[in-house]
């Protein structure tokens, strides 16, 4: 309820603000947000799981944000930016199919 | 942390056995079987430490709700930030781009305008050589046309008019005018460079014939009948001359034939009479 609330509130002033994120930081935003989504994920699936908590929630969103740009961020150093952007991208891809059919089967089976 | 309460039991029951029996053979037989159950015992596991029931928690469970909530509602809206804004700022890609891509990108579009140049100049020739084409098409006709007035005119087939002389000539007082005397009249104005004839109704091309026959005059098959209307497009001055010319066709014309020569030179000449193409025969043109 309160992520769904959050999602809305954010999606909004994003569209309604149009802020100028600096050109530095652009490149890292999607893998940003593919985090982000990640981190939002496992947070439901351990909700379902009833291990919620928030501290966690918190630590993982920031810890999972912060990982995926500074890989990036390596990566664009050592000159395999693109390589690696794809690597993180595919392993959060893959951890947000897991924990989404993780979800579903507390769904569906409880 | 079972293993030490399972080596002292063991160890325990080693003791009592060596007081029972202390021989080698039950000795091995023992420590055998304990070092079977020590074989069997599960290693590589950690025993894993429970956390503690519900760790350290405030007090007042509305607050710490309140709390959980707008963290979540905090992180969850810094995602859909972010996703808005990635959402509307398509545009900058090429900011984001690093050197090699951009370097691929400028290349394929390179090729690309490399092809569509080449293309184009295809389409151009080909624009040009049908252009050409056309005009060439427009200058042949304007040529056939040209050849068609002219060979028209020359073959007797179109009406002409222009600058030119009739020349009027009556019965001959002391002779009937000859068929040689008209001839040479006409061949003295092809001379003179005449472009179109006419004497009388018929119209004199290449092939007109002058004979003498007794109703008078023959021109073409038909007859002349005096007085004699010659009229001819071309120079005026110099069909004047060759007309008028000392001992030319005219005074030929006026001694012998004692015929009355008029040259007259109007504005405008016009000749309406047409010659009838013939068909040929056996004339073919060489393809």
């Amino acid at each position: 309820m309160a992520a769904v609330l959050g999602l809305i509130i954010g999606v909004v002033i994003g569209i309604f603000v149009q802020p100028d994120i600096p050109v530095v930081l652009q490149p890292y935003l999607p893998i940003m947000v593919v985090a982000a989504l990640d981190a939002l994920l496992g947070a439901a699936r351990s909700y379902f799981e009833r291990s919620f908590s928030d501290r966690v929630f918190v630590i993982s969103f920031v810890s999972n944000v912060l990982t995926a740009t500074l890989l990036v961020l390596l990566g664009n150093q050592l000159g395999v930016g693109s390589q690696l952007q794809t690597a993180v991208i595919v392993v959060l891809g893959i951890r947000i199919f897991s924990n989404v059919s993780a979800i579903r089967r507390f769904i569906f089976q409880s | 942390m079972c293993r030490p309460f399972a080596d002292s039991s063991s160890k325990a029951e080693l003791m009592s056995r060596r007081k029972q029996n202390k021989d080698m053979l039950s000795r091995m037989h023992s420590q055998h079987a304990q070092d079977s159950q020590n074989d069997q015992m599960q290693t590589g596991s950690f025993p894993v430490v429970k956390r503690k029931a519900k760790g350290i928690r405030t007090p007042n469970p509305i607050r710490a709700r309140m709390t959980t909530s707008i963290l979540i509602v905090i992180l969850c809206a810094f995602l859909g930030f972010g996703y808005a804004i990635q959402l509307n700022n398509p545009t900058s890609s090429y900011e984001t781009m690093s050197e090699e891509e951009l370097t691929r990108l400028l290349s394929e579009t390179s090729t690309q305008v490399q092809s569509l140049e080449q293309r184009k100049g295809e389409l151009t020739s080909q624009l040009n050589s049908l252009k050409a084409a056309a005009n060439k098409q427009q200058e042949a006709e304007r040529i056939a046309k040209e050849n068609e007035q002219t060979s028209g005119i020359l073959s007797g087939r179109l009406p002409a008019a222009g600058e030119g002389v009739i020349i009027s000539i009556s019965q001959g007082s002391k002779d009937r005018i000859d068929a040689s005397t008209m001839f040479q009249l006409i061949e003295e104005l092809r001379n003179a460079g005449v472009e179109v004839m006419a004497i009388n109704n018929v119209r004199v091309v290449t092939s007109t014939y002058v004979s003498d026959t007794e109703d008078g005059l023959e021109c073409d098959g038909q007859i002349l009948d005096p007085p004699y209307t010659v009229k001819a497009i071309g120079d005026p001055q110099n069909l004047q001359n060759a007309v008028n010319i000392a001992g030319g066709v005219g005074s030929r014309l006026k001694v012998k034939f004692g015929a009355n020569v008029r040259v007259s030179v109007p504005d405008k000449v016009t000749i309406g009479e047409i010659h009838q193409s013939r068909q040929y025969r056996y004339a073919k043109t060489v393809e």
